[in-house]
C-alpha cells in the first residue's frame, strides 16, 4: 500500500475526500479488506485524537469465550466430535458455537472494548474529561438484549443491532455453568430438539 | 375608477391563472422531507436490491455483501461479513441462520421483528414531535446514483441526529449516518456498490458454501410478558419522551421481576430497567455501539436505563426515576 492511497484513506475517514474519489475508495475498499483495515487504523487514532477512549473488557470476554470452547471441546473427547451430543453437553455446545458467532460478529463491530495495556481503568476520569464506560457485566448483557427486542417492535432495530445482540447474548451464554440450569438448560428441557439437529 | 395598472384584461388574467398553476404544479412535483421519508419507507419495505455495504463504527471499517428479497411481504436476505470468518446470516421470514464456515456450524435463531439492513431508518408513521427538524440539504451522487441528502437534526443533545442520502429515483437509502451531539458520525453505512429492483435469482440467497455435514443449533424463544401498569415515573424525562411500553419480566439472576419501562420521542428509544437490589454499587455509565446505559440506585432498587442516545440521556433518565406511590 503506497502512501498516496494511505494520505486519500486519510482524508476519507476525516471527511474530507472529494465525493468522486471517495465513491473510487469505496469500490476498492469493498474489494479490499487491507484497505479497510487501514481505514479501522486511522479511525481509531482519530477517536484517540479526540479524547474518545474505548471500554476495556472484550479481551477478558475473549479469554472466556475461548476457554469456554476449549472446555466444550475437551468434555466432549476425540471421539465426539461425530457422535450426536449427549443431551446434557447439548447447551455447552450450544454455547459454545454462539460463542464462536460472538468472535465473528465481534470483528469489526464492538472493538469498542478493544484496549491498550495502557488503559485506564474502567469508571476513571482521564485527562481529557472523559469518564471511561464501565463494560456491561452480565446483567447490563441482558438489559441490552432486552431493550433491543422493544425496540424492534418500534421499528427501531436493525441488523446492525442484531449483530451486536449476538455478540452480547454470547457474552451471557458465556457465562452459564454447563452444570447449572442456565436459559439454554431450560430450554433444553422444554424443547426437545433444542440441540443440534439436522436441517 | 381603477388606475390602468390594477385593471385587469382577460389576457393578464389568463396569464396569471397559468403561473399559478404551474407553481402549484412545481410544489406538488418537488417532494418535501415528509415525503422523502414516506418515499423511503415504502422503498424500504418492497425494495430488491444486491450490493456491497461499507460499515464504519467504533473506529473499524467493515464490508458486508448483502442481498435483499421481498416476496409476498416476507423478507429474504442474505449477509456475508467480509471481514473475519465469512459469517453469513441469512434470513427467510422470522428465521434467520447464522453459518459459521470454519466451524462447520448454523445456529438458528428467530427473529420477531422486522431486523433488515435498514430498519432502524425512521419509518413513514415516525411520530415526530417538536424534537427534530426534518430538512433537505442538497442532491449528491452516491454509488453512482443521484441522492437527495435528508438531515434529522434534534432540537438538543438528548438524542442524535440522522443523515440520510435517498436514491431519487426511488428513495431508497443508499447512504446514513448517525450523528453524535458533537456533530460527528457515530455510524456510517455506505453502499459501495448496488442494484436496485434486479430480478434476483432464489439461489442468490441460498448460503453460498454447502452447510452438508454441517451441525445446527438453536437459541431459546423469548417470553413476552403482558402489559402491566407502572408505579414508576421519571421526574427529569428529557422533553418529548413518553412511556410506550411497560411489564414485568423474568430475568435470569433475578428472583423477583424486573420492570422494564420503554420510553420513546418517535425515534430515539430509551428503556429503563428497575431491580430490586440491596446491594448499593456505584452509579456508572456503559456503552455498547451507539447504546449507552446509566445505573444507580433508589432506594432498595437498581434503576438502570439503555437506549441509542447520549450519555448524559440515560443518566439523567435513571437518575430521575422513583415511585410515585
Amino acid at each position: 500500500m503506497n502512501d498516496a492511497i494511505k494520505m486519500q484513506i486519510s482524508a476519507f475517514v476525516d471527511g474530507e475526500l472529494p465525493e468522486n474519489e471517495a465513491q473510487l475508495l469505496l469500490r476498492r475498499m469493498s474489494q479490499d479488506r487491507h484497505l479497510r483495515q487501514q481505514a479501522s487504523t486511522y479511525l481509531m487514532i482519530g477517536r484517540a485524537l479526540r479524547g474518545e477512549r474505548s471500554v476495556a473488557g472484550m479481551t477478558s470476554l475473549r479469554e472466556r469465550i475461548s476457554a469456554a470452547i476449549d472446555d466444550s471441546v475437551q468434555e466432549e473427547g476425540p471421539e465426539a466430535a461425530d457422535a450426536e451430543a449427549p443431551r446434557y453437553l447439548r447447551p455447552l455446545l450450544g454455547l459454545a458455537i454462539a460463542a464462536t458467532v460472538a468472535l465473528v460478529a465481534i470483528v469489526g463491530l464492538q472493538r469498542a472494548w478493544d484496549v491498550p495495556a495502557s488503559q485506564p481503568a474502567p469508571g476513571a476520569l482521564v485527562d481529557t474529561g472523559y469518564t471511561v464506560p464501565e463494560p456491561p457485566n452480565d446483567q447490563l448483557r441482558e438489559y441490552y438484549l432486552r431493550h433491543s427486542a422493544s425496540s424492534s417492535l418500534f421499528g427501531a432495530s436493525s441488523i446492525n443491532t442484531r449483530l451486536v445482540t449476538l455478540q452480547l447474548r454470547d457474552g451471557m451464554l458465556v457465562e452459564s455453568d454447563a452444570e447449572g440450569v442456565g436459559p439454554a438448560d431450560v430450554d433444553a428441557k422444554d424443547e426437545p430438539d433444542a440441540g443440534p439437529r439436522n436441517p | 375608477m381603477k388606475p390602468a395598472s390594477m385593471r385587469r384584461t382577460p389576457t393578464v388574467w389568463a396569464l396569471s391563472a397559468i403561473l399559478v398553476t404551474g407553481i402549484v404544479e412545481i410544489a406538488e412535483a418537488a417532494p418535501g422531507p415528509h415525503e422523502w421519508l414516506d418515499r423511503m419507507a415504502s422503498a424500504v419495505q418492497r425494495t430488491n436490491y444486491e450490493g456491497t455495504v461499507i460499515r464504519m463504527q467504533n473506529g473499524t471499517v467493515e464490508a458486508l455483501k448483502v442481498v435483499h428479497v421481498v416476496t409476498d411481504g416476507v423478507v429474504h436476505e442474505k449477509v456475508i461479513v467480509q471481514e473475519g470468518n465469512g459469517l453469513e446470516i441469512i434470513r427467510n421470514g422470522n428465521e434467520v441462520q447464522c453459518i459459521l464456515p470454519d466451524e462447520k456450524s448454523v445456529l438458528v435463531e428467530e427473529w420477531n421483528d422486522q431486523s433488515a439492513l435498514f430498519a432502524s431508518l425512521p419509518s413513514s408513521d415516525i411520530r415526530f414531535g417538536s424534537e427534530y427538524d426534518v430538512s433537505i440539504v442538497r442532491t449528491e451522487r452516491v454509488a453512482g446514483r443521484k441522492t437527495v441528502l435528508l438531515a434529522i437534526r434534534p432540537h438538543d443533545g438528548y438524542r442524535f441526529g440522522h443523515r440520510i442520502w435517498l436514491d431519487t429515483e426511488t428513495g431508497f437509502p443508499l447512504q446514513t449516518k448517525l450523528i453524535g451531539d458533537d456533530g460527528s458520525a457515530i455510524g456510517h453505512v455506505k453502499f459501495a456498490d448496488i442494484t436496485l429492483d434486479k430480478d434476483i435469482q432464489p439461489s442468490a440467497l441460498l448460503p453460498s458454501i454447502s452447510t452438508e455435514n454441517f451441525r445446527w443449533f438453536t437459541n431459546p424463544k423469548r417470553n413476552v410478558s403482558p402489559e402491566v401498569e407502572t408505579h414508576w415515573v421519571c421526574d427529569q424525562l428529557p422533553p418529548g419522551f413518553r412511556v410506550v411500553s411497560s411489564h414485568q419480566e423474568e430475568l435470569p439472576g433475578n428472583d423477583a421481576p424486573v420492570t422494564h419501562i420503554l420510553y420513546s420521542d418517535g425515534l430515539a428509544n430509551v428503556s429503563v430497567f428497575i431491580a430490586r437490589s440491596r446491594e448499593t454499587p456505584p452509579a456508572h455509565p456503559s456503552r455498547v455501539g451507539a447504546s449507552n446505559s446509566f445505573s444507580s440506585q433508589v432506594d432498595d432498587y437498581q434503576v438502570t436505563a439503555v437506549g441509542e442516545v447520549p450519555a448524559e440521556t440515560v443518566r439523567q433518565i435513571a437518575t430521575s426515576m422513583r415511585r410515585s406511590d
